[in-house]
């Protein structure tokens, strides 16, 4: 294990646990929920799990060059009620926020309020028992818990987007406590995400997007694939229309009634992108009939907006409970502006 | 028991500010939009300042292609070249 000697950031003495929690709220430093007290050896066994050096940068945002060192990260982490196993996956996330394209200042300072949506996919869900079915996007299990939080402590304080400083988020949403799930990979037939977006077989990844808050849809009434599917596109057409016209990448969340019926249907994942590419579209003219009639021109009525620039942009994620025709589409945060990005846990596919 | 600080802490790299300037007149400045639509009548306020009350010698405006991301190095660059840069955020 690395020595506490090595730790650089500032010590406070306090009395005990429950001390710790009048001393970080009183700071700030908090998102309002009880803290962990991140003592130096709760922090060096996040550390030693995820064999990385307390002054190991994990990302750069790069925006004003501000660093994620390990250690702040695990600070962070450990305050949001991460145990050592579940930093590694945190570290990932951190480090795939920080490429170039996710564009981290402006999606999580924007007053379009945001939030870090993460899928979690391979062996690691199963060591930290994450729960992909029941209640997935509302808060299913410990492991999602706190290492949605941690992302979000980190923002905070290590990034300063506390709201009404660097974030500047109108509303918000309930996604940014935290808005990580796992992939139902055991109940499904499906290509899991990360391979679809380049990760071997059997290595854990992450999947970040950043995101707005998830719209549910409901459709029982058909075994249909075209009609189950249309739903959906229904959805991301009103997105397009009631918040931003422009494509990107879209998720959708495919619970396992709708899931097997467009299984047994014989519809891959790449069935469901191609579907969705081309029936998520509206034209400028739509504007005019949800009162944004003041963005029509003449010129612009005709010209048709795409939800995905390809099919590829959709993240298909089967997840959620067994019973009911519900699904859920997950707006991206403003349009291709940030994108997606895929990493793996521990290792890099992509070297 | 001994807790750590969450924060960033590092020292950011010191920076130093530009010199001020003693007046506008005659000057080259830039106005900088992040591209939403409120800065436009700010900034063409703020031209009409500088060109007939400050006789600016040259009004540079420019406008980022994507209001969330930071400026393009052609922007920047073409900004060099004025004595002072305004920049407007217009929500």
């Amino acid at each position: 294990m690395v020595s506490s000697t090595t730790l650089l950031s500032t010590r406070y003495e306090i009395e005990d646990e429950r001390a710790a929690q009048d001393f970080f709220h009183e700071k700030g430093w908090t998102d309002g929920l009880p803290v962990v007290a991140p003592t130096p050896e709760r922090v060096l066994s996040c550390l030693d799990e995820a064999g990385l050096a307390p002054d190991q940068v994990i990302g750069i945002e790069p925006v004003r060059a501000r660093p994620i060192t390990a250690e702040k990260a695990a600070v962070n982490a450990v305050l949001a009620g991460c145990q050592p196993s579940h930093f590694p996956v945190v570290a990932a996330i951190l480090e795939a926020m920080c490429r170039p394209e996710f564009l981290l200042h402006g999606a999580t300072a924007s007053t379009g309020g945001c939030a870090v949506f993460v899928v979690v996919n391979g062996p690691v869900r199963l060591t930290l028992g994450m729960e992909p079915t029941f209640n997935v996007l509302g808060n299913s299990d410990r492991a999602s818990a706190v290492i949605g939080r941690a992302v979000r402590l980190v923002l905070r304080n290590v990034l300063d987007l506390r709201p009404g400083e660097l974030d500047r988020s109108a509303l918000g949403h309930p996604g940014k406590s935290g808005y990580c799930i796992a992939e139902d990979e055991e109940g499904s037939d499906w290509t899991p995400l990360a391979q679809l977006r380049g990760a071997p077989d059997g290595v854990s990844a992450v999947t970040v997007l950043a995101a707005g808050a998830p719209r549910q849809i409901m459709n029982e009434w058909t075994r249909v694939p075209e009609e189950i599917l249309e739903t959906f596109a229904a959805e991301m057409r009103a997105n397009m229309l009631h918040y931003s016209i422009w494509g990107g990448n879209y998720a959708i969340v495919v619970p396992k009634q709708l899931r097997d019926r467009l299984h047994d249907a014989g519809w891959t994942k790449q069935h469901v992108q191609q579907f969705l590419f081309e029936r998520a579209r509206v034209r400028k003219g739509d504007w005019a009939r949800v009162g944004k009639r003041a963005l029509v021109t003449v010129t612009n009525r005709d010209e048709e907006h795409a939800a995905l620039l390809s099919p590829a942009d959709l993240l298909v994620i089967a997840a959620g409970g067994p019973a009911g025709g519900f699904g859920a589409i997950i707006p991206p945060w403003f349009g291709h502006k940030s994108r997606a990005v895929t990493t793996g846990v521990g290792v890099c596919f992509a070297c | 028991m001994h807790v750590l600080d969450p924060t960033a802490e590092a020292n950011p790299t010191p920076v130093s500010r530009a010199p001020r300037l003693d007046s506008l007149h005659h000057r080259s400045i830039g106005l900088l939009s992040n591209g939403k639509a409120s800065v436009a009548p700010l900034f063409d306020h703020l031209e009409s300042l500088l060109r007939q009350e400050w006789k600016a010698r040259e009004v540079l405006r420019l406008t980022k292609g994507n209001y969330s991301a930071p400026a393009e190095p052609d922007l920047i660059r073409a900004l060099a070249r004025c004595h002072l840069i305004f920049t407007g955020v217009g929500d």
